[in-house]
């Protein structure tokens, strides 16, 4: 049997409440398919951004605080590490690099972050062109950043973006004792030297500057003997001043664990940023599993008012499917013409969402990206096909519920 | 194809009040047209259902070339017709959104997922009844043609026995004139068995037998010359 040929032409018949009925369908797995896809873009991009932020070892409090700070660069006031304990890092044996991180500063919206050449090289991979800092009024630009090799520019106090530069921000960062009162004032021009190769993270529009500059800007020294004008490690032991975080590099796997168990002291905590990422992902996977069973819940009430539409509209076509019969069609031709109808209705509806789904994850991946500067791709993963595939499945026993209402009624009735 | 011979007894249906079929005997003979006829109510599209095995009788037999619509479960009655049958509305019936051609083509659909095999034959049936065959959607095509066309679907499968339902009652009176003109010739030149129910005096006229029913009872079964 060939029931394609009828189930089409019924279709055709009822074209405009068909394709509402596959519009409706498709705008709610969207909604699905974009909830989880999303989800998980922003899951990978924010993991892959902290990749290369080994180890981060701060002054002891909220660990969010601190990754958000230093990997996502969205600033909060957060304690310093006591300059102690930086000495023992900068002699630990078991870190390849000790990279000092400091904020406070911007150019225009882009954060201005103080850390060191070895840094720079670790998280660009190489430079895309020119070379890394090597004096005190050098920068490096990140890939996104608009400023070109051989800029000069103006730097100024605060936290860039939306924080600008107003009397809050500059409160807020005396209280995380990147600034000091009365402090501001000695920003000297820089110069860009060159541009680091695309990171995925936020660092990728920041300016990075030797942490010196940083230290400098806002009264706190050098970190190096008064006259010492390089830049970078050794610092001088006594001359360091207090950061809100150093991330290091571990020598191997050990190292790391080894590194993170003797740096969570009284004075200091250590932490991995994945350990981190996985709490906040659980949280955010808590809320996305009632999403993702609220939207569930919402396709399967689609899917049952749209099966009630269907049953009203084949109604309509009994005296239809009764000539059928008259003609010689058996009872599992009618079935098999219904069923084909509901399916086509709901399968088409399911991947027109996929895609739908798909497209909206994908514009606010980018829009998230723009936003935040951590790179996320948003992708059609099994989870998705697992999530539309439990709903055409529900669909297609489902559409026998219509087919065998219409198969069921008297042939002589319908041909009154 | 040669018709079928029936030989129904003691027909017997009762519906919740009206409607009554009683029918104590009734023989079909194969190369005769036979109009049922009868005032509205009678009972002819009811016996035409029974003996098309739509309906199932309370009582009696309905044997066509010895094979008892009767005593069959309603999927064989399903393939009876399919195989055996063709029917014919009032109202055509056709699937609107359809070509003629797939029009005449849809009883192939029920056995077959190609019904590319039957195309000649529905081509040459729609030429022989003069229907326009280049139409997108039968709905363009006049009242008289569509109820060509649905003949032409009715004979698709070269079926022994046609049913038809008041086939003229929504044709103009030419219209109607060639598809009485069809259904004799089917009966008579074809050999098929046509059994019409009718109140078009028209149809009457051709009719080799005419079956008269008044509330579901025989009055009169005349052989006309």
């Amino acid at each position: 049997m060939n029931p394609l040929p009828i189930a089409w032409a019924s279709l055709r018949r009822n074209r405009f409440t068909a394709i509402l009925f596959i519009a409706i369908v498709a705008l709610t797995v969207a909604l699905g398919i974009a909830i989880s896809a999303q989800e998980r873009a922003l899951r990978i991009g924010s993991a892959r951004a902290a990749d290369k932020f080994d180890l981060i070892v701060a002054a002891p409090g909220s660990h969010n605080d601190v990754l958000f700070s230093t990997v996502y660069l969205d600033p909060s006031a957060v304690p310093l590490l006591d300059p102690a304990m930086t000495r023992l890092l900068l002699e630990d044996g078991q870190a390849d690099f000790v990279a000092p991180i400091g904020f406070g500063d911007a150019i225009g919206d882009a954060p201005v972050v103080g850390t060191t050449a070895a840094f720079v090289e670790h998280l660009s991979g190489g430079l895309a062109e020119g070379r890394v800092f090597a004096a005190l009024d050098e920068a490096v630009v990140g890939a996104l950043s608009p400023h070109a090799i051989g800029d000069t520019l103006e730097v100024s106090h605060g936290h860039g973006g939306a924080t600008g530069t107003d009397a809050d921000a500059a409160a807020d960062a005396i209280a995380a004792g990147t600034a000091v009162p009365g402090g501001d004032g000695d920003h000297p021009t820089i110069t860009i030297a060159g541009r680091m190769q695309p990171t995925g993270t936020p660092w990728d529009r920041a300016i990075v500057v030797p942490i010196e500059y940083n230290w400098s800007a806002h009264g706190l020294g050098t970190g190096h003997l008064p006259g010492d004008s390089h830049i970078g490690p050794p610092f001088d032991p006594d001359s360091l001043p207090g950061l809100p975080a150093v991330v290091v590099k571990p020598v191997d796997v050990a190292a790391a664990y080894g590194l993170r168990g003797a740096y969570r002291t009284p004075q200091s905590t250590a932490f991995f940023p994945a350990e981190v990422l996985v709490e906040l992902y659980s949280l955010l996977g808590d809320a996305t599993a009632i999403m993702s069973a609220l939207t569930l819940a919402a396709q399967a009430l689609v899917v049952a008012a749209i099966l009630a539409g269907i049953v009203a509209i084949l109604d309509l076509q009994r005296q239809q499917f009764a000539v059928l019969r008259a003609l010689g069609a058996s009872r599992s031709f009618i079935f098999a013409t219904v069923w084909v109808y509901v399916a086509a209705l709901i399968v088409t509806g399911a991947i027109v969402g996929l895609l739908l789904g798909w497209g909206f994850a994908a514009l606010v991946s980018e829009a998230l990206a723009q936003q935040t500067g951590v790179a996320m791709r948003a992708e059609i993963g099994m989870s998705e096909f697992r999530l539309v595939g439990a709903l055409v499945a529900l669909g297609l026993v489902l559409a026998s519920l219509p087919a065998l209402l219409i198969y069921r009624r008297p042939v002589v009735e319908g041909l009154r | 194809m040669p018709g079928l011979n029936l030989a129904a007894a003691g027909l017997r249906l009762a519906f919740a009040g009206e409607g009554i079929i009683d029918l104590p005997e009734l023989t079909l003979v194969p190369g005769t047209l036979t109009a049922l006829t009868g005032p509205s109510g009678s009972g002819k599209s009811t016996l035409l259902y029974l003996l098309s095995g739509l309906l199932q009788p309370d009582a009696g037999s309905i044997a066509w070339a010895g094979q008892d619509l009767a005593g069959m479960r309603e999927s064989q009655r399903d393939r009876w017709r399919r195989q055996h049958a063709g029917f014919i509305f009032q109202n055509f019936h056709l699937i609107e959104e359809l070509s003629p051609l797939d029009n005449v083509l849809v009883p192939l659909w029920f056995d077959h997922f190609s019904a590319a095999a039957a195309r000649p034959r529905a081509i040459a049936l729609l030429d022989q009844l003069e229907v326009p065959r280049r139409r997108a959607h039968v709905s363009l095509l006049s009242r008289g043609e569509q109820q060509r066309v649905a003949i032409a679907r009715a004979l698709i499968t070269d079926p022994a026995v046609i049913f038809a339902d008041e086939p003229t009652a929504s044709l103009d009176a030419a219209s109607g004139q060639t598809v009485i003109a069809v259904l004799r010739d089917l009966a008579l030149e074809q050999g098929r068995t046509v059994l019409v129910a009718t109140h078009d005096a028209a149809l009457r006229q051709q009719a080799g037998t005419t079956v008269q029913l008044d509330h579901g009872r025989t009055r009169q079964s005349e052989a006309a010359a």
